[in-house]
């Protein structure tokens, strides 16, 4: 549409040309830093030492990352990472979905008492400390409980499904309620597969938090007993003494593993955990993006 | 005629419960749910003008009235923290305000559509990826053997390499360039979409005017979407005492802290590292306070002056 009201001038062009080099230039700042991760994940770390390494392997090996693997203490973050997306997206859509499928039933008594709650506890909270002290009082330390139950229920989500619930057709309902189903069983069997749509960007969403998440896994469970991947990465980056021990852990391994953890550094292994952290997401986020543009713009619209 | 009424009324409350019994389950349920892990740690906020010790009894015998909250600026270090949370935020909404919008003209002005896609894709990668992962390649790039240094040293700027990380005066930059580099391509999005949602007849009639390409952006795009800017400029001035901590606390070093530690990293150290919970609640206390008023203030100040408003 543009193009019609635009003159075709010389300096029309030579800005386009610009345009398009200085976008190049953004798409090298944003792809780089992760090409040269790989590069030096897949080279060998003590050739890697020497510097110079900016396109391509020099040594290419796959040993960091057989190393990495190796590690009882790495396979067991993959674990809990993983547990904890699934454990964590599907709770917390099942039952913010469920409190958001109540406070639409127009006839039950308490329905927007239960919407005006939640809504609320959006805008205070008691903040990192008092919930620390409380979640020590618990025993919600150190466990992986404590990953998915303070979740449980996200009023931001409980809104938007809330709002696309009103948004749908209730004969289905209706008609299942004079069959004489009761609520629960209409949310799981009418209400939840036609909220698949929302289901899913929010899925995408939450799931995505959780695999990043670090932060609460370094104040809740100080031991590394629940360690996800994210904070075994965290702590190689901060803590020089990490490393040697997730070596320890490999090296009790065979002697060709014990030959291998001599040519690895450290910068090859981060490189390596940085990788196995971030491909999952480099791979989906190109198609989930659209989801998450969704979720933004809904919250513009209803916030 | 007093009592049938009554008695009506009361099998058709029966009538209803019954109906409603199963909803008022998981009711309570959510109920319950939320006073355990909302109202509860809400009510925490109390210790703060206590002197709390985990175990022991609260009672008024521990009351210290704004103790905690004098003990704060004794310390000669608050203004330390409260320069570097006002730097960070600072930065952040100047040039880390301004970077996205002009990255969202430019991606407008792409005529290919698939590239114009295709650049924007990438441009949210940074955003899907955890802090910690930014954190690691930073540190990996700005290392003394890390690329910056050797690129530096062999085009002749520098001799030594440069302790980018570990030299407190780097890191007000390093940090910007991380929050730009992270949130940049996301930011274009609420942008984009009100730079799409211009009427077409003002470029028209832009044209009938004899407009050229600039004089379109700057006639017509940047004042068709002043609203959607001011607004969200008004709104994150609000959030001016939210710094951020993931990034300080994974890029900051023991060297560096003077430059680093904002309200929610000294929080986070004095009450979960240290102990001193009482402190560090009425600490949390004090900057929710704040910027509480601060959001009410800015959201006001937005509906005065672009009739739209979060509140």
């Amino acid at each position: 549409m543009r193009e019609s009201y635009i003159k075709d001038t010389t300096a029309s062009r030579i800005f386009d040309v610009f345009n398009i080099m200085l976008m190049l230039l953004l798409i090298f700042i944003m792809v780089y830093p992760f090409w040269n991760q790989l590069v030096v994940s897949l080279n060998e770390g003590a050739d890697g030492q020497k510097g110079g390494l900016y396109w391509w392997p020099r040594v290419f090996t796959l040993q960091n990352y057989i190393y990495i693997l190796s590690s009882k203490n790495l396979l067991r973050a993959v674990g809990v990472s993983v547990l904890r997306v699934v454990v964590g997206t599907v709770t917390c859509l099942f039952f913010s979905g469920l409190v958001a499928y109540i406070t639409t039933i127009k006839w039950f008594s308490a329905h927007r008492v239960l919407r005006v709650v939640f809504v609320l506890s959006m805008y205070f909270s008691g903040g990192l400390i008092p919930t620390y002290l409380w979640f020590m009082k618990l025993g919600l330390l150190e466990t992986f409980s404590v990953y998915w139950i303070p979740g449980l229920i996200n009023a931001y989500y409980m809104m938007l499904i809330a709002s696309y619930i009103s948004g749908l057709p209730d004969s289905l309902a209706e008609s299942a309620r004079l069959d004489g189903a009761n609520e629960t069983k209409i949310y799981i069997r009418i209400i939840l597969p036609m909220c698949l749509p929302v289901m899913a960007a929010l899925a995408i969403m939450c799931a995505v938090g959780h695999w990043n998440s670090w932060f609460d896994v370094m104040i809740y469970n100080p031991s590394g007993k629940w360690n996800t991947l994210q904070m075994l990465l965290r702590d190689i980056l901060i803590k020089s003494e990490k490393l040697q021990e997730l070596m320890k852990d490999a090296t009790s391994g065979s002697g060709q593993v014990k030959a291998m953890a001599q040519r690895i550094t450290t910068n090859s292994m981060r490189a390596a955990t940085t990788m196995v952290v971030t491909l999952p997401i480099v791979f989906v986020y190109p198609y989930f993006q659209k989801y998450f543009i969704k979720g933004i713009s809904v919250g513009a619209v209803k916030g | 005629m007093m009592s049938n009424i009554s008695f009506r009324r009361g099998t058709a409350f029966k009538k209803r419960f019954r109906k409603e019994r199963e909803l008022w389950v998981w009711t309570i349920l959510a109920m319950i749910w939320l006073v355990i892990f909302f109202l509860i740690p809400l009510y925490g906020i109390s210790y703060a003008f206590f002197n709390y010790v985990p175990g022991r009894k609260l009672s008024m015998e521990y009351f210290v009235g704004l103790e905690n909250f004098r003990a704060f600026f004794k310390n000669p270090n608050w203004i330390h923290i409260l320069r570097n949370t006002l730097i960070i935020s600072g930065l952040n909404l100047s040039i880390g305000f301004v970077a996205p919008i002009i990255l969202a003209f430019l991606f407008d002005e792409l005529a290919n559509i698939n590239f114009k896609r295709v650049t924007q894709t990438i441009s949210y990668l940074p955003y899907f990826v955890s802090w910690v992962v930014v954190a690691s390649i930073m540190t990996t790039f700005l290392s003394s053997e890390g690329i910056m240094n050797e690129m530096m040293m062999k085009l002749g700027f520098t001799e030594k390499p440069i302790g980018f990380l570990t030299e407190g005066k780097y890191f007000y930059g390093i940090i910007t360039f991380a929050n730009i580099w992270k949130g940049i391509g996301w930011q274009t999005i609420l942008y984009m979409s009100a730079i799409a949602g211009i009427d077409q007849e003002l470029y028209q009639a832009g044209a009938v005017d004899g407009l050229g390409r600039f004089g379109m952006v700057w006639r017509i795009k940047l004042p068709s979407i002043l609203p959607t800017i001011l607004l969200i400029f008004i709104l994150s001035t609000g959030s001016v005492l939210n710094a951020g901590f993931e990034q300080q606390l994974l890029l900051g070093q023991e060297s560096t802290r003077d430059y680093w530690e904002v309200i929610d990293t000294y929080v986070y150290r004095y009450g979960i590292q240290l102990g001193r919970y009482s402190f560090s609640i009425a600490v949390g206390l004090m900057k929710s306070v704040i910027g509480a008023v601060l959001v009410v203030l800015t959201n006001h100040i937005s509906r005065k002056l672009t009739d739209m408003s979060i509140l």
